[in-house]
């Protein structure tokens, strides 16, 4: 049971680093919407239609990291209080 | 002798009750083609992002290009960046203020430095450009093509007329229309690149 945090910071940290990796490793901020450019035929105009589509940002692994950490100290913490 | 004169005058009166009198070409675009993008390149971050909801007339007479008159009208509501936060945050009363200040204009008061190749005019367009409020005499460079009887082609034969499409890129400064003067401008650059791609329509009548 001594170990519960630890592996529960593990998981967070490597599933969480997996998913943002997954949907493509995006090092700006969070998108909810991507631009899809294309041409009008007749005018040439080039333009932007926007696709509602979630591109996690570098706002998840920072807290997915940070949540790891957290629960990696907790189970730290628990460890040194049990040997104490 | 005679076919020759009648069949260029001919040509000379269709030419000119074609082009010879002002047109009104209307922005107002249901395909939503029709935008404006910006780009906003600070030393930490680049914010880029566009606008749909253009609409405005431009009265264009091809044998006086240079009295061009007009004015484009940008919806500042349908400005949109892809993060959510930056979105809300650019519509919010420190950045464009939208609810308030909801329409971006360009009104053309005329054209100078005409080069003329064929249906395609470059020249520099002069006018006010009018953004959250504030009003600036500017000037940017523009590419303006008439392509006659396009419009037909566009509508799948429904209309008939003729296109006008203007390219423009010009630069505008974010202090000069009060937008969020506190942001630092190594993350928001106070240079904003604003690029037009637009097409209007002149209908036969």
């Amino acid at each position: 049971m001594k170990s519960v945090p630890v592996l529960l910071g593990l998981l967070v940290i490597i599933a969480g680093g997996s998913w943002w990796a997954l949907r493509g490793a995006h090092t700006g901020w969070t998108k909810t919407s991507v631009a899809i450019e294309k041409i009008d035929e007749i005018t040439e105009i080039p333009y932007v239609e926007y696709e509602k589509r979630l591109v996690p940002g570098i706002e998840f692994p920072v807290a997915f990291g940070g949540v790891g950490a957290a629960l990696l100290a907790l189970g730290w913490w628990r460890n040194c209080k049990r040997k104490a | 002798m005679k076919p020759i004169i009648i069949t260029a005058l001919a040509t000379t009166l269709t030419l000119v009750s074609a082009f010879g009198h002002p047109k009104d070409f209307d922005f107002k675009d249901p395909k939503g083609v029709n935008n404006a993008t910006f780009k906003l390149d600070a030393p930490l971050e680049t914010i880029t992002g566009s606008a749909n909801g253009v609409s405005g007339i431009l009265t264009v007479n091809a044998e006086d290009p240079e009295a061009t008159k007009g004015k484009i009208i940008i919806d500042a509501k349908s400005l949109h960046v892809e993060n959510p936060v930056m979105k809300e945050h650019l519509h919010g009363k420190e950045w464009i203020d939208s609810a308030a200040h909801g329409e971006i204009s360009f009104t053309v008061t005329g054209l100078k430095n005409l080069k003329q190749s064929g249906n395609v005019v470059e020249a520099t367009v002069e006018g006010d450009f009018l953004l959250k409020g504030v009003k600036k005499t500017i000037s940017a460079p523009a590419k303006i093509t008439l392509l006659p009887d396009k419009l037909a082609d566009r509508t799948s034969g429904k209309m008939k007329g003729d296109l006008l499409v203007v390219r423009s890129t010009f630069t505008i400064k974010r202090s000069d229309f009060k937008i969020n003067t506190e942001a630092s401008t190594d993350k928001v650059a106070d240079e904003i690149e604003i690029s037009l791609a637009i097409a209007g329509a002149a209908p036969e009548k």
